[in-house]
């Protein structure tokens, strides 16, 4: 397979690469870093829904829309991009996507481990630590007749503006996501305190990979795959492509597998009741409820809140311990009964 | 009906990229059969593309979503996309649910029935398929 190993690139070409190669044919690895912050959203996604692009505006970020799955993240020099490209035919790679990721994972996960960071692979597509955070996202898909799958080792995260640039439905409800990021995901400054020479880490990422992929023969840019690229840039770049609308509703944040914020919200006859969740392997661990309706007395709202708390997320869970709460409190909600809140947090029976 | 432990109805064809198409007369319905709902894990979403897309047989006209890698949706005959499962948009679940049932995703009128006679209809051709198919993508 070839090696191209781009060091810094322009943010743009540091994501085109892999789709240029995809459609070339190109069998590959390629890694590299963006000289500079951009961010990143899923295929599916509506940027104009899920990302805050008036923030993006003022700091200069430009936004990508990615042929690969997944949500918004914000990527910068800090990131060492690897992607890897094979034919769907191509014999010598998994078929079953689960074990594509967890094959593919392997070489950074032992280049962590070199670096003295203990990670492993967790399904569906998460690395993490031993102590069970995030180090790494992953994700892939089917470009052309390619496969391709997508990753990053993470030096070091802008937890501040990664959270910034996520369109949220309720201001209050950013910190709990930077929080939550902040816990459940981290970097090799993190666990390190330190960031290893970035040579250094890209050529054992190199070494790793080798034992997975074979030999790599290193190999610069040609013409074929720069106009590639340019032609990609044009259609990627493009209001249709980028802000191309999507019925998808954002229903939140994934953090990592088993740990995301959710929002919901619900129109009752009282007013309009919003909420966000941090839900753990379907128990509601943190809820803040927002909104125009009126409760009374105010103060006794976080008590509420703290009734719901370590409820699993069902319906047939919330709503006794909604209604338990205005019987022993006092609290009233004009024209917002129990159930519309449990509607609010959208939970589902 | 069970085949090496999927639910594959009989009464249904089959293409090689694990959709299946029900013969309704002038209308087919396809859907993605439980050996892929299986293996793609939980489905996020499922690109429903304007009806009257011009369909031809074994191209991509659509993207599905699961476990953050994008997938294609082939057209398993050429015609017209007439319909589309408007419920999947927010529920793309009904896939991992009811794959057979209330997650069809998309109704193709046929351009030329015949191009059904390309696909797997017999249990002895689905079972033969499946083996090399469990061989390739769960044994590994």
């Amino acid at each position: 397979m070839y090696l191209f190993d781009l060091g810094d690139r322009p943010w743009e070409q540091s994501m085109l690469i892999f789709h240029a190669l995809a459609r070339l044919g190109v069998e590959g690895i390629d890694i590299v870093s963006p000289k500079t912050p951009f961010v990143s959203i899923g295929y599916f996604q509506d940027a104009k829904q899920e990302v805050d692009l008036e923030y993006c505006r003022k700091e200069r970020l430009p936004v990508f829309r990615r042929e690969i799955g997944g949500g918004t993240v914000y990527l910068d020099n800090n990131q060492i991009f690897y992607h890897i490209i094979w034919n769907r035919e191509n014999g010598h790679f998994p078929k079953k996507i689960s074990t594509i990721y967890e094959h593919l994972s392997a070489a950074p996960i032992e280049t962590y481990g070199e670096f003295g960071i203990k990670a492993r692979f967790r399904e569906v597509n998460d690395v993490m630590t031993n102590e069970g955070r995030k180090i790494a996202g992953l994700g892939g898909g089917d470009i052309a007749e390619s496969m391709v799958f997508v990753g990053s080792l993470i030096l070091d995260i802008d937890y501040e503006k990664m959270t910034r640039a996520i369109k949220v439905p309720d201001e209050k409800f950013r910190d709990k996501i930077f929080k939550t990021m902040k816990e459940n995901v981290t970097s090799m400054k993190g666990e390190l305190g330190i960031i290893p020479p970035r040579d250094e880490i890209v050529r054992v990422l190199k070494e790793k990979y080798e034992k997975t992929l074979g030999k790599l023969e290193s190999v610069n840019l040609n013409d074929d795959i720069i106009r590639k690229i340019t032609e990609l840039g044009a259609i990627f770049n493009s209001p249709e492509f980028l802000f191309q609308k999507t019925p998808r509703i954002p229903k939140g944040v994934k953090i990592k597998e088993g740990i995301e914020i959710i929002y919901g919200m619900y129109k009752a006859k009282g007013g309009l009741i919003k909420s966000a969740q941090e839900i753990e392997n379907s128990i509601i661990k943190y809820i803040d409820i927002s909104g125009d309706f009126t409760f009374f007395p105010k103060n006794r709202l976080p008590d509420l809140e703290e009734t719901i708390r370590d409820t699993k997320r069902k319906d047939k869970d919330i709503i006794p311990k909604i209604k338990e709460f205005y019987e022993k409190s006092g609290a009233q909600s004009p024209g917002v009964e129990p159930q519309d809140i449990t509607k609010a947090i959208g939970a589902g029976k | 009906m069970d085949i090496r432990g999927y639910n594959m109805p009989e009464d249904l064809y089959y293409e090689e990229n694990h959709f299946w198409i029900r013969d309704e007369g002038d209308t087919l319905v396809m859907g993605m059969d439980d050996f892929a709902q299986l293996l793609a894990g939980e489905i996020v979403y499922v690109q429903l593309p304007d009806e009257g897309k011009e369909l031809k047989a074994g191209k991509k006209f659509a993207k599905i979503e699961s476990g953050k890698w994008l997938g294609k949706v082939y057209a398993p005959v050429s015609g017209e996309l007439i319909a589309v499962n408007e419920e999947l948009e927010t529920n793309p679940g009904l896939i991992n649910d009811d794959c057979y049932g209330k997650g069809w995703m998309f109704k193709i009128k046929p351009s030329d029935k015949g191009e059904l006679d390309n696909l797997m209809r017999t249990v002895e051709e689905i079972d033969t398929w499946l083996a090399e198919e469990i061989e390739k993508y769960v044994t590994e």
